[in-house]
């Protein structure tokens, strides 16, 4: 297992590294890397270019370019000075890298601007992988990462706490005992204790739709996931498919025709689209998230609304609009739930990030002391590794400014959205900005709107 | 032989042999890389839906860059692109002669052809005389009539010479600043485009002199570098054109509007 550190520099490390990236390509990651012309089209198009000129996707993207070249190409690896090849040699240049990589939320927002379909934000991850394997990720996450994996979190009292906490609330919303991991149940909801922490009511609304839907459901008694898979986060693939490989074999044994998430960031994309390259298989499920459960049992005639006024607002998360196709859906639910729903400037598929997603609302300082507080686990961070947080936290700030001027703009009270990194990281923004908004799911918004018809 | 009748008569299959090599080498890598594995259920849209976003997955860039990026627009899009080379290498008169003698067919595009100067444009619109030519077909009389006066080869080939030394002191300014996405290989591709408008220009102008050994020599030196071009391309960032740019496109089109319902 990798130990965390941003001091050190161990050539041979870094070599294995690179070599493990290397070996990892497929078609489309070859067109990422070989076909950039460098016209800089994605620039402004990315949340950190507002930080500063050198946080350009393709100027990120460089680094893998340069890694690649170093191992896949016979001329770069003869003239690499020529050909711009070759991986940090220093330990300053490895933090650099981490600089840039973490620096980016791969929200797409390149991909979709590109002339050519770049996705630099998938480069960006691998050039995290690289750094994973060279010691060079958040101590926060790397924390996540492990306990995710061996499931340790289970044994951790401050999660276990949270966890029955929110149960209890869940079980209150139900009106009666929750059918945990029911087998044979027609719909499983699945959750994570960063769900759990950030958003808690989330869990708890869902909790009520599902009961005042009256469908068979159930949901697991304990949690199956920090937020899986959160190895994608540092680009570690293995740690991320061993997650989705365990928690597939818990949703095989329950035997589900639907599974259903709240969370409509990373895991329900990982779920959705992911899961039947890492498994091998094509599921015997569907996977769904709450907007499309209750919109199609709008439609169907099997609920109704008690539309309300509210001044709300949709904020779509990268995951789940650009790259899971949700764009209008919650848009329409809303306004079935509120006359006042109102979309945002850049509703659609040029939506503004948030700023904050892929793990950096997850690793920054306020994150950490709640969960060093959460927890009681007491994470050594070397001073470098501290530099490191404050700066991208700083950056955060700048990178979600966009947001938080058309949240503003929208003249919204309460802002819908679906992801918990988003939910977060909206929050704190908010705050830095002065904007008084409340910040929730949107099935916090519309469990007390539905009525079974 | 001098280096135009090489360039004219000799080169062109070796440039396409060399073309083919490098393209076949770019494509089988694709090939090589490529591994099976289960696809997701794709989220349903209907037909209507997925040909719009076809279009849509082309144009987006563009209206980004239009929104976003004016300059950029301007001068690598409209001045580099769609009015510079695009109609200058495919269209151009003289160069449609020359394709054709390679590959006849190509004659087919000679109603489209655009002429070399404002003044056999001007004509078409001016002269109350129905132009006549000794040539085997009268380029002055194309489709374009009157529009000949501003599609001509001095006009576009200016255009397309401003827009590729508008992108040159971009990547100046890029890599004086720092920024590492700037490769050697930009500067290469750049300046070797805009060398071979540059002697395009000189030679159409019988420039630097009017003798008929420097004519042959700049318009030599203008199709060998072209040669140089095309068969380098598949080596090089103007291989977007022949395939990165369809491929990029068709291939985000299939992830996010096709498989996953955007
Ligand atoms: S827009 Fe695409 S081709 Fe242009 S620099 Fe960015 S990644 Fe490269
Ligand atoms: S994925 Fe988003 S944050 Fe990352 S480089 Fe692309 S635009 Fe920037």
């Amino acid at each position: 297992m990798v130990e965390v550190d941003w001091v050190s520099y161990d050539p041979g490390r870094v070599k294995a590294a690179a070599e493990s990236i290397a070996s990892h390509m497929d078609p489309v990651m070859v067109h990422f890397i070989e076909n950039c012309v460098s016209c800089a089209a994605c620039e402004t198009a990315c949340p950190y270019y507002a930080v500063g000129e050198e946080y350009g996707p393709v100027n990120k993207a460089e680094n893998l370019r340069k890694l690649t070249r170093s191992q896949l190409s016979i001329l770069p690896k003869i003239f690499p000075w020529l050909f711009h090849a070759g991986v940090p040699r220093s330990a300053e240049e490895l933090n650099k890298w981490a600089e840039m990589a973490y620096r980016c939320t791969n929200c797409g927002l390149c991909y979709v601007t590109c002339p050519f379909g770049i996705h630099s934000g998938e480069m960006i991850k691998l050039v995290r992988g690289f750094l994973t394997k060279t010691g060079r990720v958040p101590t926060a996450l790397k924390a996540m990462i492990d306990l995710e994996v061996s499931t340790a979190y289970n044994q951790v009292e401050g999660f276990k706490k949270l966890w029955s906490e929110v149960l209890e609330k869940a079980k209150e919303a139900a009106g009666g005992e929750l059918p945990l991991d029911k087998k044979g149940a027609k719909y499983l909801y699945i959750t994570s204790l960063a769900e759990a922490m950030i958003s808690p009511e989330a869990i708890v609304s869902a909790v009520k739709i599902l009961s005042t839907m009256g469908v068979d459901w159930t949901m697991p008694s304990d949690p199956l996931s920090i937020r899986a898979p959160v190895g994608a986060l540092a680009g570690d693939g293995e740690a991320a498919a061993e997650t989705i490989k365990r928690i597939y074999n818990y949703i095989k044994e329950i035997g589900p025709e639907y599974v259903v998430l709240s969370d409509g960031g990373y895991p329900y994309t990982s779920f959705r689209f992911d899961l039947p390259k890492i498994v091998g298989e094509k599921p015997p499920f569907k996977v769904i998230h709450f907007v499309e459960l209750v919109l199609e049992a709008a439609k169907r005639g099997e609920i109704k609304f008690k539309k309300g006024d509210e001044k709300v607002t949709w904020h779509s998360p990268c995951k789940m609009g650009r790259f899971a196709g949700l764009i209008e859906e919650p848009a329409e639910v809303l306004s079935m739930a509120s006359s006042n729903f109102r979309k945002l400037a850049s509703h659609g598929l040029f939506n503004k990030c948030c700023g904050g997603g892929n793990a950096i609302a997850c690793v920054v300082l306020p994150t950490l002391n709640f969960l060093g507080k959460l927890t009681g686990m007491n994470m050594k961070i070397s001073k470098e590794e501290m530099e490191f947080l404050k700066n991208l936290e700083h950056d955060m700030h700048i990178a979600g400014k966009a947001k938080i001027d058309e949240i503003k703009e929208s003249g919204a009270d309460v802002v819908a959205t679906a992801c918990v990194g988003c939910i977060h990281t909206i929050r704190m923004n908010a705050r830095v900005y002065g904007l008084d908004v409340a910040v929730k799911n949107i099935v916090e918004v519309l469990a007390d709107k539905i009525e079974k018809a | 032989m001098d280096l135009l009748d090489f360039a004219i008569y000799v080169a062109p299959p070796y440039v396409v042999g060399i073309f083919a090599f490098g393209a076949t080498y770019r494509l089988l890598k694709y090939l090589l890389f490529w591994k099976r594995a289960p696809r997701p259920e794709r989220r349903k849209r209907g037909a209507g839906h997925l040909a719009k976003e076809l279009v849509m997955t082309f144009l987006d860039p563009i209206i980004q860059s239009i929104k976003r990026k004016p300059h950029d627009f301007i001068t690598g899009l409209v001045m580099l692109h769609i009015l510079g080379v695009i109609p200058l290498i495919f269209l151009l008169s003289q160069h449609i002669a020359f394709f054709a003698y390679w590959f006849p067919p190509y004659a087919l595009l000679e109603p489209f052809a655009i002429p070399l100067s404002a003044t056999t444009g001007a004509l078409s619109a001016v002269s109350p005389i129905k132009p006549v030519s000794e040539m085997q077909w009268g380029f002055v009389n194309t489709i374009w009539g009157p529009l000949t006066i501003i599609l001509n080869g001095d006009v576009l080939a200016i255009l397309a010479i401003l827009g590729v030394s508008y992108k040159l002191g971009d990547k100046i300014v890029r890599r004086a600043q720092g920024l590492h996405h700037v490769r050697l290989g930009d500067f290469f591709d750049l300046t070797l485009l805009l060398l071979i408008l540059v002697f395009g220009f000189l030679a159409a102008h019988h420039l630097p002199s009017g003798d008929i050994v420097t004519y042959r020599l700049m318009l030599g030196i203008h199709i060998i570098l072209a040669e140089a071009l095309v068969a380098l391309l598949p080596f090089t960032k103007f291989w977007h054109f022949v395939f990165s740019f369809w491929f990029g496109k068709l291939h985000e089109w299939y992830d996010l509007k096709y498989t996953r319902g955007v």
